[in-house]
């Protein structure tokens, strides 16, 4: 009996196989797909590292407090320095060419000399967050050293920055392992349609009058997945290295444990998902629903706490947030956004919730 | 007996689809059932496959209770439904493979594909096979384990008459080997040839139940005259004649059912030259009354409608 149902098993499994590689759009998302997404990403992302931001430089009078200012600029390694009138550098800015305009006012010498401060002004776009985010604290930063060598003041308190972190992180080693973790969701969410395609087509229904039992069905079907999604991330894995010198720092073993674990997760979400959908295109959409603010929300591109507030509970109930988290950490040893048994606990309570739930809803007819 | 089933009840909310249904099919029989569609032929057939459960009544199938021990009575029965139900991506060599797998005893694929003409396509995918082929391949599937039982819906939907003729050799093969079959049909004069008896089922109840002969026999004494006209006599004129028993009228095409064929024969001609319909009359002839004569007499609709 035992022996005749490992029969039944792998001729079950081999058929998904043959059936996947002659689906081309099967293929296309398991494995093209996230290669895209990694080289597009790998390319937009690989000039980050030594990116410089033009910035205007516009002298209203030839002074030497002007002077200083613009050497002190020139000095900060990521500006690439201009001069200009100012009509011109403001063009440029809203042109998006420059990504701010600084402007020393021609009455410097005599502000100072006065005992009153002199106003340099800023220009930037607001719609440019780099340009808010990295440009305003380093023109501060240099404005208040100017101000502090100007007035001669001595120094009480000064920082001294060092990275605790081992590597440093680039764009890239942090968008890895969310290609992973992106992939293990479409391969799981979409792990459902198969049997709702064989539930329309009456397939379930004719394997259902053969003695062959239900559980060899899914077990077949979730044993493939599970051996599709490790060569994906294989895949995955190998083009990272070759092509964006990405190192696996952690242990392969928790890598494909949490790969097994993740993948068996939302294989039980997409059962769930489609348990009650009558046909392919019904179920089509539902599968999207659940996918689309999963994908957008988990923070596995960029940083949840870019989230407003009040998604924050969203965020962090979401399961594919806790298995990206679990892959940057094996994988490029990122800082834990939580800890690694909380990541695995979530994970294992979603599957069993999703899972009891699959049992008890889906209709198999 | 291979199948005995007693007092079958199958209810979908205030629809009785199985009206307590009870008949046994013998070993090496070719049963049939034949009825309007949503007659409860299906949800029948299926309850004694195990593939839905009655409301009440008792399914005995090879001796074994089905609701008791599905995947016993699984092991040596075969199903062909009426949606041919394939994979589409597989070849025809490694669907009827795959099914062999299900089953302790299965006949070598080679055979099978012998027999229902399939060689020539083992390696074609299932989506590239024409609708015969897929009708054929999925009875294929069904005698892949050399069943007792074949359940065969429809199976010669779909297919020319050449596969057709060809299908009705195998079926006649599996019966001298000692197998039954248990088929529905839309095709009369097939139940007619290859039906050791047929069931003749209308809302949810078995309303005639015989060999063909029988039924025959047992609702008509009388023979049909057929004939095509445009347009037809009227009915109460043939009802006028001496002999007749019955006139049904489809359009153009009109059955006179007579006791007494000479009479009646040589009134309708007399009826036809004074109504000057002579040359109308097209297709003129006389027969045996069929199985289709049963069941219109029995339902009231043709089977094909």
């Amino acid at each position: 009996m035992k022996a005749f149902r490992m029969k039944a098993f792998s001729r079950l499994l081999l058929a998904d196989f043959k059936q996947f590689l002659r689906d081309r759009v099967a293929l296309f998302f398991s494995f093209a797909f996230p290669l895209l997404f990694m080289l597009i990403f790998g390319l937009v992302f690989s000039g980050e590292e030594n990116v410089s931001y033009g910035v205007g430089l516009v002298s209203e009078g030839d002074s030497e407090a002007a002077q200083m200012i613009a050497q002190g600029l020139q000095q900060v390694p990521i500006f690439e320095m201009s001069e200009g009138d100012l009509e011109g550098k403001l063009a440029e800015l809203r042109d998006g060419d420059l990504r701010a305009v600084v402007v020393i006012p021609a009455d410097i010498d005599a502000s100072m000399a006065g005992g009153r401060p002199a106003d340099i002004t800023a220009y930037y776009d607001p719609t440019q967050t780099t340009s808010a985010q990295v440009l305003l604290p380093i023109l501060r930063e240099v404005i208040g050293e100017m101000n502090r060598q100007l007035t001669q003041q001595p120094v009480p308190l000064r920082l001294t920055e060092e990275s605790v972190q081992v590597h440093q992180l680039r764009t890239i080693d942090y968008m890895v392992p969310g290609i992973l973790a992106m992939s293990v969701l479409f391969l799981g969410i979409f792990g459902g349609l198969p049997l709702v395609e064989w539930r329309e087509k009456k397939i379930l229904k004719r394997l259902g009058a053969t003695p062959l039992n239900r559980a060899t069905v899914v077990c077949s079907q979730v044993t493939y997945r599970l051996a599709v999604s490790a060569l994906q991330a294989v895949i995955i894995i190998v083009i990272a290295y070759f092509a964006f010198d990405v190192h696996v720092v952690g242990s392969w073993l928790y890598l494909f444990g949490l790969l097994i674990l993740g993948t068996l997760t939302f294989i039980s979400i997409g059962y769930l998902a489609v348990s009650r959908a009558r046909t392919t295109e019904g179920a089509m959409p539902i599968v999207q629903l659940v996918q689309f603010p999963m994908l957008f929300l988990s923070g596995i591109f960029f940083p949840a706490d870019m989230m407003p507030d009040f998604m924050r509970p969203i965020v962090e109930a979401i399961p594919l947030s806790y298995l990206g988290d679990g892959f940057r950490q094996i994988m490029v040893d990122a800082s834990p956004l939580h800890p690694m048994p909380l990541n695995v606990a979530v994970l294992a309570a979603w599957l069993v919730v999703s899972m009891a739930l699959t049992i008890k809803l889906f209709s198999w007819e | 007996m291979v199948i005995e089933v007693e007092n079958l009840v199958k209810r979908y909310g205030p629809v009785t689809a199985v009206d307590d249904i009870s008949f046994h099919v013998d070993r090496g029989e070719v049963f049939a059932m034949l009825g309007p569609n949503g007659a409860g032929k299906t949800t029948t057939v299926e309850i004694i496959e195990g593939l839905r459960t009655a409301d009440s009544g008792r399914v005995s199938v090879l001796g074994l209770d089905v609701s008791r021990v599905p995947a016993d009575v699984k092991q040596r029965i075969g199903v062909q439904l009426q949606a041919p139900s394939l994979l589409p991506r597989l070849t025809v060599g490694e669907i009827l493979t795959l099914f062999a797998s299900f089953y302790r005893h299965s006949l070598p694929v080679h055979d099978i594909l012998e027999l229902l003409a399939l060689t020539e396509s083992r390696k074609v995918l299932v989506q590239n096979l024409s609708g015969g082929q897929q009708q054929r391949l999925s009875v294929a599937m069904a005698l892949i384990n050399d069943p007792d039982i074949a359940f065969l819906d429809e199976p010669t939907t779909g297919l020319d008459p050449q596969a057709r003729r060809g299908l009705w050799t195998v079926i006649q093969d599996m019966k001298h080997q000692g197998k039954t079959i248990f088929m529905t049909t839309h095709y009369m004069d097939e139940a007619e040839r290859l039906c050791d008896r047929v069931a003749v089922i209308d809302s949810g109840r078995i309303i005639a139940l015989g060999s063909p002969q029988e039924l025959i026999e047992g609702y008509f004494e009388e023979k049909a005259i057929q004939f095509e006209a445009t347009p037809p006599p009227s009915e109460e004129a043939l009802r006028g004649l001496p002999g007749v028993t019955n006139v049904v009228i489809d359009a153009s095409e009109v059955v006179v059912y007579s006791s007494d064929i000479p009479d009646t024969l040589s009134s309708l001609l007399r009826l036809a030259e004074t109504e000057g319909l002579t040359d109308q009359l097209e297709d003129l002839h006389v027969r045996q009354a069929t199985l289709e004569d049963v069941f219109l007499k029995l339902t009231g609709r043709r089977i094909r409608e």
